[in-house]
């Protein structure tokens, strides 16, 4: 169940909506802050407050990257790896990334620190190759700075 | 009505429909009117999502696609010219870069739109070189429907299906791109009474029934048309036959009745046809109180015997009937000839009901309930009771639905009888108090018409013949009838005509 106070956020960002279905994105996001991930569950309730189907809430679900249905790493690392990025070394510090944690991108360590992901233009493209860490930007990156970032993660 | 003009021809048409479907209630589409479509299905909502039914509406500058395009007065339209020709090759080709190509080992091949279209309209070499993207080639949807993610075009017919026929809502379109497929909800399989109609309308081989696939190559299936004999809706099929065996129920359209589609139990119902434990031989009760097997001669003359016997014996009185709602209406057209040229009025139909719904499974588990009520036939209530008290002496028995639960339970009220014939397609416990057994054709095997719940009288030919010796039971009542100098011809004849 989601907690009161989602369900208040949700009813909000409902009554902004000509229509209810409308703000089944915002509704998404607040309860994925919630649990951290989308489970089957959670998506039925969400279907539930929207009078949709679960397929429905699932198609929404998987269409964006940023949502999970499966449980994440306590912390989300996602180099950008669109055109700009790429050119100036954003692919090498991904594969450089998956070595040194020994995940591929779309996987979690084992310890449940880290999941590391890879997205398209993080609009930074000025200051590539760049990553985020949860809602952080890192800009201008080499080797030996990414490492100091992930090793600095709890 | 609004005056459009599709390829030089006019036409007449209603307001408010679309191009596709107008054309398609007219009876033109595909018929005259060559449309190349996908993702439009005359029962389901409009997509728009193939691109494939592009036509050329005079005025307008763009292609426009004939599914979600509203007819207006004085449309022009082309179908088929160049820019047409070129549009539909374009889709094609993009259709074509991710598909597997893998029709030889594709059940739908033969029966296949992309294949049809591919012909029509594809290229004869492709212009990509990059891979094609490998998915998974078997997932279990639910326990009914296999899907190839690789073969899917993303029509979105399945997902529409679940949504809107049976309100379900099993399958989804995930992901986006090219990495879009079909799933099902986790934890939640594709289920429902209609599961298998997602395989007739997946107009590529994406969706198969497991029971159907790699069972046979469509070329060799004889189609035709028949009526699924599960429940009084009396849903129009097309019984495909090869090797003398039938190897599936498909839906035929037919808005009156049932749209394009099937039940899943009622298309699984042809299984009944082939069925180990058809009864296959005529047979006697010798003298050793054994069935013996006989031929149809000898069968009928000893039903004549006993049937004569007790009327010399007690009068007509004393032979009954039990109709049966699986028979045509020319078989009991028959039984109620020899009833009459006997001179009983004693009879009734079992008839079994279980669980409908709202869409087509009607309660009355039988094709020809209507018919049986509507040729005289009534409730088995007062006929029982008559057996019970000892008024009956010989019972005639078609089919074995009497000893359902929901009638006698089980055969031994009947076992005091002197005679009880029994004509039936299967092997029932009721042959145990039989003196008499006669094997019967299914509806597939004889043809006729039977009644649906409406009363809509629907005449389907024999689709095949019986693997063994058999013959309709209103030719088996006829030959008793004739063994016992009666005529009952007239009799029937009167009533087919009334049908
Ligand atoms: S599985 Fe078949 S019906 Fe469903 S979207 Fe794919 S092609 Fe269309
Ligand atoms: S609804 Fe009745 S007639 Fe139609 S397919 Fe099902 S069982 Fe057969
Ligand atoms: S049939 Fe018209 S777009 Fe698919």
């Amino acid at each position: 169940m989601v907690s009161v106070a989602t369900r208040a956020a949700i009813d909000a960002e409902i009554a902004k909506m000509p229509e209810k279905r409308g703000a089944l994105l915002a509704a998404l996001r607040l309860v994925q802050a919630e649990y951290g991930y989308l489970p089957p569950e959670v998506m039925e309730e969400v279907a539930q407050i929207f009078g949709l189907h679960p397929t429905e809430v699932f198609e929404v679900v998987s269409f964006y990257n940023h949502f999970h249905v499966q449980p994440r790493g306590r912390h989300e690392v996602n180099v950008c790896t669109s055109l700009t990025c790429s050119l100036r070394g954003g692919r090498g510090l991904l594969r450089q990334l998956q070595a040194y944690l020994g995940v591929r991108a779309g996987q979690t360590t084992e310890d449940g620190r880290i999941s590391l992901g890879h997205e398209e233009c993080l609009g930074a493209c000025g200051n590539a190759p760049m990553l985020r860490i949860d809602d952080t930007y890192h800009l201008d990156l080499d080797w030996v700075r990414t490492q100091q970032l992930l090793d600095g993660l709890e | 009505m609004l005056r459009i003009t599709v390829d030089g021809t006019a036409y007449e048409v209603e307001e408010g429909l679309t191009l596709l479907q107008a054309l398609d209630d007219l009876g033109v589409l595909m018929k005259g009117v060559d449309i190349p479509h996908y993702c439009w299905h005359p029962k389901l909502s409009i997509d728009g999502s193939c691109r494939m039914c592009q036509v050329e509406v005079e005025g307008v500058p763009k292609l426009q696609i004939a599914c979600d395009t509203p007819v207006r007065d004085g449309m022009v339209v082309h179908t088929g010219n160049e820019r047409v020709r070129k549009a539909r090759e374009g889709v094609m080709e993009l259709m074509l870069v991710n598909h597997p190509l893998d029709c030889p080992i594709c059940d739908q091949a033969g029966e296949c739109k992309l294949q049809d279209y591919a012909f029509d309209y594809g290229q004869m070499h492709t212009r990509t070189r990059e891979p094609r993207r490998a998915l998974k080639k078997r997932v279990d949807l639910g326990a009914t429907i296999v899907f190839d993610q690789e073969r899917c075009i993303l029509c979105r017919r399945c997902v529409r299906f679940c949504r809107e026929i049976p309100g379900t809502s099993e399958l989804a379109i995930t992901q986006r791109g090219d990495r879009s497929t079909v799933e099902t909800f986790p934890g939640k399989p594709l289920e429902n009474d209609y599961s298998m109609n997602v395989a007739d309308i997946c107009p590529v081989g994406a969706l198969t029934t497991r029971d159907f696939r790699f069972k046979v190559r469509v070329w060799f299936l004889e189609e035709v048309p028949g009526i699924c004999t599960g429940c009084s809706r009396g849903c129009n099929v097309h019984v495909g036959v090869a090797d003398d065996q039938v190897r599936r129920y498909t839906p035929r359209r037919n808005d009156e009745v049932n749209d394009t589609w099937l039940c899943d139990y009622g298309r699984m119902t042809y299984q009944e046809i082939g069925a180990p434990d058809r009864i296959s031989e005529p047979a006697v009760r010798g003298d050793a109180g054994q069935l013996v097997g006989t031929t149809l001669e000898q069968a009928v003359e000893c039903a004549a015997q006993l049937m004569r016997t007790a009327v010399e014996k007690e009068g007509p009185g004393v032979v009954a009937a039990l109709a049966s709602a699986h028979a045509t209406n020319e078989d009991l057209a028959a039984l109620r000839g020899l009833l009459a040229a006997l001179g009983s009025e004693t009879h009734g139909v079992p008839i079994v009901t279980g669980p409908a719904d709202a869409l087509l499974i009607r309660p009355e588990k039988a094709a020809n309930a209507e018919g049986a009520r509507v040729a005289g036939f009534g409730e088995p209530g007062l006929l029982l009771d008559k057996i019970r008290g000892g008024g009956v002496r010989v019972l005639i028995v078609l089919g074995h639905d009497i000893i359902h639960e929901q009638f006698l339970g089980s055969p031994e009220a009947l076992a005091a009888l002197d005679g009880v014939i029994l004509l039936d397609t299967h092997r029932s416990r009721l042959e145990q108090v039989a003196h008499v057994v006669i094997p019967a054709r299914h509806l597939a095997e004889k043809g006729g018409t039977v009644t649906n719940f409406e009363g809509r009288v629907q005449a389907v030919p024999a689709a095949l013949e019986p693997a063994f010796e058999a013959v309709a039971e209103a030719q088996v009542l006829a030959r008793i009838a004739s063994a016992l100098d009666l005529s009952i011809s007239d009799e029937s004849e009167r009533k087919r005509e009334t049908d």
